[in-house]
């Protein structure tokens, strides 16, 4: 039902006010959120040292001897570096198949666990917790992935991460809500487990998926330190780890006469960054109200 | 389920053995392997690794081959219990990460909403986008921005620095201060721009899954609170809360089981002044870990941790249970 | 409720049968190794090497590996992990039971190793060996990784130091020289100050150096004569807190009293190292203590405006502090360990063809040489814009006389050689277990204590206090230790031993 928007009218002026509130509150909360943000960008726009809260992309460029506005000087050696565009690649791949990986166990797992009469599903319930609780440490995982044979292979980033057992458990909740009818309507027209797994649950999941999805994505996009731990050939690091390994986190390394080095450092924050400003309207649609209900009429 | 009165006593039905239901259940079994072979290889395994607590496992025994030392038994316990920086760290990191989970959850779930009130399409794809952008960002970036905008803006003579301070210089303006104060070092207010610099990262994160939730929520059911009168603040009451109450406890006994393991969002920003009220378990063992070299000391640690997390978990399930009805597991 | 129970017992006690279950990972397998040399002209098919600070893959390491086999005929294998994670590497590849058999250690993690018994002893190699590095290298940089007149380590390059670095222009617009002394000193922060807008006369990050040894090596000018650090009393012969003793309460005076007449920057608790950078950079500070060497080319070109000047030590200081360097050191592992140390560790050191391939890199790769004799370097492959510094040995902290091809920088040299004319060199600390188990948590004392009576939160009097209540717990532990008929004990025979069983010279540092 369209609602008018009128401050004065006592119809609509409850409504008006705090689409009002709300509004100015998100825009005060946005700001919050991007003027830090705005200030790396700025900080990566101009060649020099910044200490301090400087807001304005134009600086003092030491190569032209002329103030600049937008010195893209930083980003132009960043993406035009030939080292990254294999770990890009990597990136996708172990992306890619961490997130299809991730989702199908944590549904599959998931739909499991709801089974609730299922004899030893509590015991199955229990082990999964049981690894969120306690941990081996860090030498006994490195010499399983030794004994294994896992060592400086990318399965030894991607299996680990995709058996996530907090997105497992909310894929169950989520799965927990779909209504016990549709299963039992199912089983009547004789439908396999696998069956009503792919025909009922995953569609209507649509925004588990979606979430869930996105929360190992961004994970496997974003992962540095079984990198550091597991992979010893460079031509199978990510581009976070290359990212950082460039022109993060290297102290010593060449202090161009060209480029500051800060302002290649805050260029590559920028850079990784920049990808998950476009993932998130791509996901969006699958969080629309009313998209998953409406299959059986209570 | 609707509750059935009809008399259906002279009607045995027979309840399905075991064996019966596992039969049924064959599939399942099926789909589950997958999982469970992930499961004990990468976690199970390595998890007679904890035995090394109950050791002495320095250096020495690592790269001479000899093994762990069993015989300090509870040795590396009892040094922990008796150390007093340990417990000012155990005391901080419950308070700290406890107090930032609740906040989180509040925080989350109340922004999540106020989303969901935006008609806008692209108004909401927007705030969306933006409020989660902090979180990419890694806790060294962070913290050195808020530390940038933190800081007092004075030296010892109160003379102006050339950091400007902003957040004091607001303050002042506004009149809630009177002079300036340097939040990070002091140890009654840095707990709260603790609080502050995690709700600004990962607030926005933290509203995607009760996005998602809300998103399952049928329309029809507000259809018929608006015909039966009830306002938008009713509706949320009655329709919204209760309907996203599940995810919402699931997130936080989850979480709750983490919250030992707080550590990079401290180590960025901690300092010594201010070690009563930061210095968090992890931090501990990172320090003590740098010097010393004892994996045995530091596995140790993890058990406690872990057996902390389990206490914590368990309680929370058992209360969830009794009030709800249904808990984790 | 029970059945809850039960089924959780259930669910480890199946857990624990299923891992037992499944092949459990060995450990304490006897390590078969030998301690013995060998014969150092029985080359070894492959050597494996694990570092840190050397030249990256994507810029020619393997061009490295394969002219290295073209000199020696020897195949070299290079791993070089995450920087920030290069110690756990270390650990877990022994943990693995495959470490390499050359492994670059810093001055933190040399004397756990050596300590831990997984480092070879190549005092003998070295005594013994005919190379032409003995001729031309500064034994003082040998001395300094000796323990306990044993040497498990072989230094790469000078440990380096670090520099107190002003600002030149600053200075001559006070018209004030080099000050000699403290008073001269603090006359300089002050004119620093008077400069207002915000100027930060010294900053620095922390004060104790971020609980790495020497912890007093940023604030030098401050700390003069104290030692908040253990050492041997050589009238007594026995150890000594140097945080208890008076002269560290006068430094924390002097420190307080510079901080309060805001000389010091006020950040300096938050201080990153970054962002004591950061702000010089940006034209704030006027001092700035930092490494001598590569780094005053690298402070200089990140400012945007003014000129950096390395400054001669204060006498007060009694001169700058030369790390313990970092070293090579071979694990006992490794086979054929007598011709590595001269195939390898002598070659690189050798002055001639070995030096400049292990300074400069590979010819026409990564420098040419020019008709007249001397040396370009070429850019760097994956950064056209720089030149290539260093393959593995950085060539300004060089440990031997020879005659490098390409020279140096003048504010490099400058800055090293204001840095050597007065410079201490440091010990390589001593690992001891009591030490392991209680250093971390007294050097937090340490910290809180400095940080509440230099900022003034406390009295100094106060802090002192704090300290004696609170640390005398450990610092007793480890003096007790350290002290022990045992400890110094052995630590007397090592170094006769050493001292006995060599002939060395005038020159080798004692105390």
């Amino acid at each position: 039902m369209k609602k008018k928007f009128n401050l004065i009218n006592p119809q609509y002026a409850p409504r008006s006010w705090f689409v009002l509130f709300n509004t100015l509150f998100f825009v005060f909360l946005m700001a919050a959120m991007i003027i830090p943000i705005f200030k790396i960008f700025c900080d990566s726009m101009v060649n020099e040292t910044v200490y301090g809260l400087k807001l304005i992309p134009k600086g003092f460029d030491p190569n032209t001897g002329k103030e600049v506005w937008f010195n893209t000087i930083a980003y132009k050696r960043i993406v035009t570096d030939p080292g990254l565009y294999k770990p890009f690649l990597i990136s996708i791949y172990t992306t890619l198949m961490t997130t299809f990986l991730g989702l199908l166990i944590s549904t599959l797992g998931a739909y499991v666990l709801i089974q609730k009469d299922m004899p030893g599903v509590k015991l199955f319930s229990y082990m999964l917790l049981f690894t969120m609780i306690f941990n081996g440490g860090l030498i006994p995982t490195f010499l399983v992935m030794k004994n294994i044979g896992l060592l400086d292979s990318l399965w030894a980033v991607m299996l680990p991460m995709s058996m996530n057992v907090y997105n497992l458990v909310l894929m169950r909740s989520f799965f927990e809500g779909i209504p016990v009818s549709l299963f039992e309507a199912a089983e009547i027209d004789g439908c396999t487990p696998m069956g009503i797994f792919v025909k009922i649950v995953l569609p209507l999941s649509k925004a588990a998926l979606a979430s869930i999805g996105l929360f190992f994505a961004v994970a496997a996009w974003s992962e540095y330190f079984h990198y550091v731990i597991y992979i010893k050939s460079s031509s199978k690091y990510n581009f976070q780890y290359k990212l950082r390994d460039l022109f993060q986190d290297k102290q010593e390394s060449d202090q161009g006469t060209k480029i500051n080095v800060n302002t290649l450092k805050s260029a590559a924050v920028i850079v990784s960054i920049v990808p998950f400003m476009f993932i998130y309207p791509f996901c969006q649609k699958y969080f629309m109200t009313g998209v998953t209900m409406g299959a059986v009429k209570e | 389920m609707a509750n059935n009165n009809d008399n259906f006593d002279h009607v045995i039905v027979k309840k399905p053995s075991v064996g019966q239901r596992m039969f049924k259940y064959r599939y399942f079994y099926l789909m589950f392997i997958p999982v469970a072979i992930v499961l004990l290889i990468f976690y199970y395994w390595p998890m007679l690794g904890i035995r090394y607590a109950f050791s002495t496992f320095k250096l020495k025994q690592i790269t001479l081959r000899t093994g762990p030392d069993y015989s300090i038994g509870l040795g590396n316990f009892t040094r922990l219990l008796s150390s007093d920086p340990f417990h000012a760290a155990f005391k901080n990191t419950i308070v700290l990460s406890f107090v930032n989970l609740v906040l989180a959850m509040v925080c989350s779930v109340a922004i999540a909403l106020l989303i969901n009130e935006i008609q806008n399409a692209w108004g909401k794809k927007i705030v969306q986008t933006v409020l989660y952008l902090p979180h990419f960002l890694s806790w060294v970036v962070a913290a050195s921005i808020f530390m940038l905008i933190l800081s007092a803006g004075t030296d010892a003579t109160g003379a102006d620095t050339s950091n400007t301070g902003f957040i004091n210089a607001i303050l002042l303006q506004l009149g809630i201060l009177d002079k300036p104060v340097d939040f990070l070092t002091e140890s009654k207010a840095w707990p709260t721009v603790w609080y502050i610099m995690n709700r600004w990262k990962e607030t926005g994160w933290g509203t995607i899954i009760y996005l998602a939730a809300l998103s399952s929520i049928s329309p029809d059911l507000y259809e018929a609170a608006e015909i039966d009168g009830a306002g938008r603040m009713k509706q949320t009451w009655y329709i919204t809360i209760p309907s996203i109450m599940n995810t919402i406890l699931v997130v936080f006994i989850l979480n709750l089981a983490k919250i030992m393991n707080v550590f990079e969002s401290v180590f960025v920003f901690y300092n010594s002044l201010v070690y009563d009220v930061s210095d968090v378990i992890q931090t501990y063992t990172y320090r003590v870990g740098i010097v010393g070299n004892d994996y045995g000391y530091s596995t140790a640690i993890g058990l406690f941790k872990s057996v902390v997390s389990l206490i914590l978990v368990s309680s929370s399930d058992i209360i969830s249970k009794k009030i709800r009805g249904y808990g984790i597991v | 409720m029970k059945k809850n129970v039960f089924k959780r017992f259930a669910a480890m006690s199946l857990a624990v049968v299923m891992v037992t279950g499944l092949a459990g990972c060995g450990n304490g397998n006897e390590a078969d190794f030998t301690l013995e040399p060998g014969d150092p002209d029985d080359l070894p098919d492959e050597i494996s090497l694990m570092a840190d600070t050397i030249i990256t893959e994507e810029n020619g390491l393997q061009d490295f590996c394969d002219e290295y086999e073209r000199q020696t005929g020897i195949k070299l294998s290079i791993e070089k992990p995450d920087h920030a994670k290069y110690y756990e590497k270390v650990t877990l590849s022994f943990a693995s039971e495959e470490p390499a058999d050359i492994i670059e250690m810093g001055s933190t993690y040399y004397p756990e190793l050596a300590n831990s018994g997984a480092l070879w002893d190549m005092t003998e190699a070295w005594n013994n060996t005919t190379s032409n590095c003995k001729n031309i290298i500064d034994e003082d940089y040998v001395e300094a990784l000796k323990i306990n007149g044993v040497l498990y380590g072989f230094p790469m390059a000078a440990g380096n130091g670090t520099i107190t670095y002003v600002r030149d222009d600053w200075m001559k617009e006070a018209g004030l020289s080099n000050p000699k002394n403290y008073d001269e000193f603090l006359t300089m922060l002050r004119a620093f100050k008077a400069r207002g807008q915000g100027t930060i006369p010294l900053t620095s990050s922390g004060f104790l150096n971020n609980g790495e040894t020497p912890y007093d090596i940023y604030l030098r000018e401050f700390y003069q004569d104290a030692i908040p650090d253990f050492y041997k009393d050589e009238e007594t012969g026995k150890y000594v807190d140097g945080f208890a003793q008076p002269e560290m309460k006068e430094a924390i005076q002097r420190l307080r009293d510079a901080y309060q007449e805001g000389l010091i920057d006020a950040e300096i608790v938050t201080n990153k190292t970054s962002t004591c950078r950061d702000k010089l950079g940006s034209g704030l500070v006027g001092a700035f203590n930092y490494w001598a060497g590569m780094w005053s080319l690298k402070l200089q070109r990140s400012m945007n405006e003014g000129q950096l000047k390395a400054i001669p030590p204060i006498e007060e200081t009694g001169g700058y502090t030369e790390r313990v360097p970092t070293a090579f050191a071979m694990s006992i592992y490794a086979p054929n360990k007598g011709a590595i140390f001269e195939h390898f560790l002598m070659f690189s050191h050798d002055g001639g063809a070995g030096q400049m391939l292990f300074t400069h890199g590979v010819e026409d790769k990564h420098y040419v040489m020019n008709p007249d004799g001397s040396a370009t370097a070429l850019p760097y492959y994956s950064d056209p814009d720089n030149t290539v510094e260093k393959s593995i040995y950085a060539p300004e902290l060089t440990i031997t006389e020879w005659n490098d091809p390409i020279p140096l920088d003048p504010m490099v040299k400058d800055s090293l050689e204001e840095f050597r004319k007065n410079r201490v060199f440091a010990k390589v600390p001593i690992v001891r277990d009591a030490i392991a188990e209680n250093l971390a948590d007294l050097n937090v004392v340490k910290d809180v204590v400095m940080a509440n009576a230099v900022t003034g939160k406390t009295s100094v009097d106060e802090a002192i206090e704090y300290y004696n209540t609170k640390g005398s717990y450990y610092a007793n532990a480890i003096l007790e230790d350290l002290n022990s008929e045992e400890n110094l004990k052995a630590e007397e025979e090592a170094l006769a031993a050493a001292t006995g069983g060599s002939a060395s010279d005038d020159e080798a540092a004692e105390e």
